[in-house]
C-alpha cells in the first residue's frame, strides 16, 4: 500500500477561522505534515491611509485594526501625539482610560471563551459568554454611543467625563459569579479537559522564538507584561497571570485568570474616581494638528498580545511613516509550526486557543 | 547594555539616540546580540523609505531576562539578509516588508506576495507608488 500525501484547505470559509483565515494544510491521513496560512483578504491598506490622512482624520479608522478591542488601539495611538506634543495626562483621564482598556479586555476575553468553546462543539458557553459581554457592551453604548467602534479617547484627553458608575459595579458584582459558573462548567469538564490538555505545546523557545507576547507567552510560563512599565497602570496593584503547563487548556485558564485579575484593577481605580472631583481634562484642539520631527514609539499589553505603534514625522500634519506592530500575525505565524504533527481535529482547538483575530492580522 | 563591544566588532557600527545605525553583518550583529546578550525576543521589524529611495530597517530586540530593548538599524536599497534562522517570527515581518517595499530577504523561502494578490503590480508602501486605477486611489496634490 502507498501512503500518498494531500493538501486540504481549511478555511477562508470554515466557521472556526473566525472570518478570512485561510490554512494550506498539507495531510497524511488526518495527520498534519505541514501548515501554510494564507492571509490578506481582508487588508485595508491602514499604514497607508495613515500617510494620506491627518492625524485626527485617521482616528476613528484605528478602532477598526482590532474590532473586539478597539480601545487599545485608540489609547496607543492617542499616546503617541501625546508623547509627541509633551501632553500630561490628569490622574483622572489616566484611569478612565484604564477602566475601558478593561472593560474592553474583559469582553474581549469573553468573547474568545465562547467561540473557542463553540469550536470544540459546546454551544451553551458561547451563549453564556455572550450574555455577560452584553452588560459591557451596553454600558460603551450608554458611554460612547458606540458597541464596537468608539471613539472615545481624543488627544489629550477623552470625549465625556465618565458617567454610569453604578453599571460598572452591577458589572464587578455579577461578573466574579458567572465567572465561576463558567469554571464548574467548563474547567472540570472532562471532555473538554481531553481536548485542550496536553495540545498543541508552546514552549518558551517556541514562543519567544515566535515572538509571541500577551497571554499566550505567560501561558507558557514568561512573565512578560508591558502593563507592569505602562504609565497608565502607575499606582495600581496587579499581578500577572503566569501558567507553565503551555497546552491550550493552560491559554484557556490564564484568560479567565485575566479577567478575574481586571476585575480587581477596575474595583481599585472606581474607588479612586469616587473619591477625586469630576474635573475633566480638556482635549487638545486635532484642527491643524502638526507633530515635530522625529520618531515617536509606543507599546500596549492588547488582548492578544503587545502591540506598538511607530510613527515617523517629518513636521507635516500627517505621518510620513506609520507602522503597527500586532499580536495575532505573530499567531499566525506560529501556526507552521504548532499544527505540524497533530491530528486535523486538533487543528481547530489549537489555533483557537491561540485567539486570533483577523483583522488585526491584515491591517 | 555596554554596547562597547560592538564598536570592536562591526566596523562603522555607530549609536544615533537610542539605536545602533550598522554599515554591514546586520545578520552578524543580531546573532551576536541574542547569543552575548540574551536578545531573545525580535518585537518586529519596521521599514521606512527615505526621500532617496533606499530603506532603513530596524530591528527591534527584547532581552525577557534583563527587561532591556535594543534597537539596530540598517540602510538597505533592494535586498537585505535574512535572520530566519535566528528568529523564526522574521518569516513574518520579511514577507510584509517584501509585499509592501519590495526588498528580498537572502535566505529566507518563504517570500510571497502577502495582502497583495500574486498579479499585483507594485509595491504599495513605496513613496513613488502610483496605482493606475483611478476608482482605488485618491491623490490630493493632482486632485485625482
Amino acid at each position: 500500500m502507498t501512503i500518498t500525501t494531500f493538501k486540504l484547505n481549511l478555511g477562508p470559509q470554515h466557521p472556526s477561522t473566525h472570518g478570512v483565515l485561510r490554512l494550506i494544510l498539507e495531510l497524511e491521513g488526518e495527520k498534519i505534515l505541514s501548515c501554510e496560512p494564507d492571509v490578506g483578504y481582508l487588508h485595508r491598506g491602514m499604514e497607508k491611509m495613515a500617510e494620506r490622512m491627518s492625524y485626527i482624520q485617521y482616528l476613528p479608522l484605528v478602532d477598526r485594526i482590532d474590532y473586539l478591542a478597539g480601545f487599545f488601539y485608540s489609547e496607543l495611538y492617542c499616546r503617541i501625539v501625546e508623547k509627541a506634543l509633551n501632553i500630561e495626562l490628569s490622574q483622572r483621564v489616566k484611569f478612565i482610560r484604564v477602566i475601558m482598556l478593561e472593560l474592553n479586555r474583559i469582553a474581549s476575553h469573553l468573547l474568545w471563551i465562547g467561540a473557542f468553546l463553540m469550536d470544540l462543539g459546546a454551544i451553551s458557553p458561547y451563549f453564556y459568554a455572550f450574555r455577560e459581554r452584553e452588560m459591557i457592551l451596553r454600558y460603551f453604548e450608554k458611554l460612547t454611543g458606540q458597541r464596537m467602534m468608539y471613539n472615545y479617547f481624543v488627544f489629550g484627553g477623552i470625549r465625556r467625563d465618565i458617567g454610569y458608575i453604578e453599571d460598572i459595579e452591577e458589572i464587578l458584582k455579577i461578573l466574579p459569579v458567572k465567572l465561576n459558573d463558567y469554571e464548574r462548567i467548563i474547567t472540570e469538564n472532562p471532555i473538554f479537559i481531553s481536548r485542550t490538555k496536553g495540545k498543541g505545546i508552546l514552549t518558551k523557545y517556541t514562543a519567544l522564538n515566535y515572538s509571541i507576547t500577551g497571554v499566550n507567552l505567560r501561558a507558557s510560563g514568561i512573565s512578560y507584561d508591558v502593563r507592569n512599565t505602562d504609565y497608565l497602570y502607575e499606582g495600581l496593584k496587579y499581578k500577572p497571570v503566569v501558567l507553565y503547563s503551555c497546552d491550550a487548556w493552560a491559554r484557556y485558564k490564564a484568560r479567565i485568570l485575566e479577567i478575574r485579575e481586571s476585575v480587581t484593577l477596575i474595583k481599585q481605580v472606581i474607588e479612586y474616581l469616587k473619591s477625586c472631583s469630576p474635573t475633566e481634562q480638556k482635549p487638545i484642539s486635532p484642527l491643524n494638528l502638526k507633530l515635530p520631527e522625529g520618531n515617536y514609539y509606543g507599546e500596549i499589553e492588547a488582548p492578544r498580545g503587545m502591540a506598538s505603534c511607530y510613527v515617523e514625522s517629518v513636521g507635516e500634519d500627517r505621518p510620513y511613516r506609520l507602522k503597527w506592530r500586532t499580536g495575532s500575525y505573530y499567531s499566525v505565524n506560529l501556526l507552521r509550526k504548532l499544527l505540524v504533527g497533530n491530528y486535523l481535529n486538533d487543528a481547530i482547538a489549537i489555533a483557537g486557543s491561540l485567539d486570533i483575530i483577523l483583522p488585526e492580522v491584515d491591517k | 547594555m555596554n554596547i562597547g563591544e560592538f564598536w570592536n566588532i562591526f566596523e562603522g557600527a555607530e549609536l544615533v539616540e537610542n539605536r545602533i545605525i550598522l554599515k554591514d553583518d546586520l545578520h552578524k550583529a543580531l546573532q551576536f546580540a541574542l547569543e552575548n546578550y540574551s536578545f531573545n525576543l525580535l518585537k518586529d521589524i519596521t521599514a521606512v523609505e527615505k526621500r532617496d529611495k533606499s530603506i532603513d530597517l530596524t530591528y527591534h530586540l527584547y532581552s525577557v531576562e534583563n527587561d532591556e530593548d535594543l534597537l539596530i538599524t540598517i540602510n538597505v536599497w533592494n535586498e537585505a539578509e535574512s535572520v530566519i534562522d535566528l528568529f523564526k517570527s522574521a518569516i513574518a515581518d520579511e514577507n510584509e516588508i517584501y509585499d509592501m517595499f519590495g526588498i528580498k530577504f537572502i535566505g529566507n523561502e518563504y517570500l510571497k506576495r502577502l495582502y497583495m494578490p500574486e498579479s499585483w503590480e507594485g509595491f504599495p508602501l513605496r513613496k513613488d507608488y502610483i496605482q493606475s486605477d483611478e476608482r482605488l486611489a485618491w491623490d490630493d496634490d493632482n486632485n485625482v
